[in-house]
């Protein structure tokens, strides 16, 4: 089997540098190694639009399973519409079982729950990913971005084959970045890392939601690297005890800087953008450590 | 209950950190106090973050949310197979040392695995505690706040909201105004804070990101039907792009609030756990947040006509797109 070092940025509030942190990051990284970034943010994909590409190619189908009833075997017995737990299967009085695909997150159950082999398996779009090459800022290397269909609401299994895909298409490094919140895909995202760098940014909020993904990666068992965002806009002492609290390895600052927000207006990383910026010099370090102690 | 009797404002921008709580906050207060019953929801359960914005750390009610399953495989049973592993669609399976293991992190419990099992190894630990509602009904602001909280690592933080937001109108009494701050994103969360709500109030600064996102959320209130109003955060940090925002949201029948300046007095007023309407009221960004507020009063008196003028034209059907059996090859 390959060996492929995944290493995720997450951070649990939305907004404090999660995929700048990575965009900057794959650019250093793809410098000396064969690297897949993979957004995973399906609800707000944002990696390409910071990397300044205007179009993403070779698009596939995401396609999760869904129930069709065939009418000749149903005997109305409605197991698949109490085995469902998200409401997918509706069933009439005296009637065959509706399904509605919206509600279906593809779980499968109502198919093998079926005594009666009367479930057949039909597919559901509920997302697409895009593998895009990019070839910029004098290095190159593969982008693999997974986007909702709007009004989608089941996410992690159309997540779960996202990351699949990005778990196979990864030769070296895997890189990726999560959407926000602490849920179950969350969990999904970060499955498998050897490493999870989570941001945060010194406000009680960045603190309180820094705490939640820490949970989760404590369970999971992954080493925990944490970056503080905008360092200097707050107390960061509470983020400290947290943090030794969750086992965190490591912790690096990036500045808070006006250099970050100008090079993220203009769609392109600051380690580009501005190479001698003190925010672009944070990243030297945070990668040289990668370099030293991960890859 | 006419809809004119509840008002439910959504708060939402796609793109996360954009300033959905710091607005909310601020809103609230200033509703608040022009006389209007209000009602705060923190529909992030992922994230909840509006309490730690009112400084509100004292809870009157806490409600378990018990919700889903989650699976184990019984080591003894186990014939290593690996079907289980091959079904899961949430790939919660793992092979572990030559043992497969669920992941509880990611198991919903929805009982597949357990199906395609020979031996029957797979059990099930039921009613999971899920995470909370937690209620202040007495808060320094004169509203209360009901906030959900998902339990780090567990499934459908939409079910959560849905229940969060349908406690916020049952102690409205179906009178006067919820406000809802929405989670970043388009998913579950977002669409259960969307579902029956009357305006959605759209948060934007002005980044090709959060431009990007903008137009992702805002087809999501289109295919809801909901009528929209923007406010452009940050505005002075790219002023470039805030004239294209402004010109989207002309095309689009979006109802410009107003702009509100990049402000130094919002991370403080974050320090202090204060909304910054009060923590710096002479600020620019307290200035600005409550000229939007007065935007907001004059369209909520006018409600009925404001409306009927911005709802969408054309309602965006969701069409899913479905593969039949004989299509999938």
């Amino acid at each position: 089997m390959k060996r492929i070092i995944q290493i995720s940025i997450t951070g649990g509030k939305g907004g404090t540098g999660k995929s700048f942190v990575a965009t900057n990051l794959a650019i250093l990284l793809a410098k000396k190694h064969d690297l897949l970034l993979a957004d995973l943010d399906l609800e707000a994909p944002n990696d390409h639009v910071l990397l300044g590409i205007d179009k993403l190619h070779s698009k596939e189908d995401i396609k999760i399973f869904l129930p069709f009833i065939d009418y000749k075997k149903c005997t109305l017995c409605g197991i698949c519409a109490k085995i469902c737990d998200t409401g997918a299967i509706f069933m009439p009085p005296k009637n065959p079982p509706i399904v509605f695909p919206r509600l279906c997150s593809g779980c499968k159950a109502c198919y093998y729950a079926c005594p009666y082999g009367a479930i057949t398996e039909g597919g559901h779009v509920i997302a697409y990913s895009y593998l895009t090459i990019i070839r910029k800022f004098n290095v190159s290397f593969k982008l693999l971005t997974g986007i909702l269909r709007p009004g989608e609401e089941h996410i992690p299994p159309g997540l779960s084959i996202i990351k699949r895909k990005a778990r196979e298409l990864a030769k070296e490094i895997l890189l990726i970045d999560t959407g926000a919140g602490a849920g179950s895909s969350i969990s999904i995202a970060l499955q498998y890392s050897d490493l999870v760098i989570a941001v945060t940014e010194p406000t009680p909020l960045g603190l309180h939601d820094l705490e939640s993904i820490l949970k989760i990666v404590n369970g999971l068992g992954y080493r925990a690297w944490v970056i503080i965002n905008r360092y200097g806009l707050g107390p960061i002492d509470d983020h400290l005890k947290i943090m030794k609290m969750y086992g965190v390895e490591k912790y690096f600052k990036i500045p808070y800087s006006m250099d970050a927000i100008k090079s993220y207006i203009q769609g392109i990383p600051i380690v580009a953008y501005n190479p001698d910026s003190i925010v672009s010099k944070s990243f030297y370090d945070i990668y040289q450590v990668l370099e030293d102690e991960i890859l | 209950m006419s809809s004119s009797d509840l008002i439910e404002i959504v708060i939402a921008s796609g793109k996360g950190g954009v300033g959905k709580s710091t607005i909310a906050a601020s809103l609230a207060i200033i509703l608040r106090n022009s006389g209007y019953r209000v009602i705060a929801v923190d529909a992030d359960a992922e994230a909840p973050n509006l309490h730690l914005v009112l400084g509100i750390n004292r809870w009157d009610r806490v409600l378990e949310y018990r919700e889903g399953r989650i699976g184990f495989i019984r080591d003894d049973k186990c014939i290593h197979c690996g079907y289980c592993y091959d079904s899961c669609a949430f790939s919660a399976i793992e092979e572990k040392s030559g043992r497969y293991v669920i992941n509880p992190w990611i198991c919903e419990g929805c009982y597949t695995c357990s199906f395609v099992c020979p031996v029957k190894a797979i059990s099930f630990k039921y009613n999971v505690l899920a995470g909370y509602i937690k209620i202040a009904y007495n808060t320094p602001y004169k509203f209360p706040l009901v906030s959900s909280e998902l339990k780090p690592g567990r499934p459908n933080s939409g079910k959560l909201v849905t229940e969060a937001k349908n406690l916020g109108r049952t102690i409205s009494g179906g009178k006067g105004l919820i406000i809802v701050d929405a989670a970043a994103g388009i998913g579950c969360q977002v669409i259960a804070s969307l579902a029956g709500s009357h305006l959605a109030l759209l948060v934007a600064e002005p980044t090709p990101a959060s431009f990007s996102d903008l137009k992702r959320i805002h087809k999501l209130t289109k295919h809801f039907g909901i009528p929209s109003a923007l406010i452009i955060n940050m505005y002075n940090i790219n002023n470039d792009l805030v004239g294209r925002i402004i010109e989207y949201a002309r095309k689009e029948n979006i109802e410009l609030l107003g702009l509100l300046p990049y402000d130094y007095s919002v991370p403080k007023s974050m320090a202090m756990k204060k909304p910054v309407i009060h923590a710096y009221p002479s600020s620019e960004i307290a200035k600005s947040i409550i000229e939007v507020c007065n935007k907001l009063l004059t369209l909520l008196k006018d409600w009925e006509n404001w409306r009927l003028k911005h709802i969408p034209e054309k309602i965006e059907p969701f069409i899913p797109v479905i593969i039949k059996p004989k299509e999938l090859g």
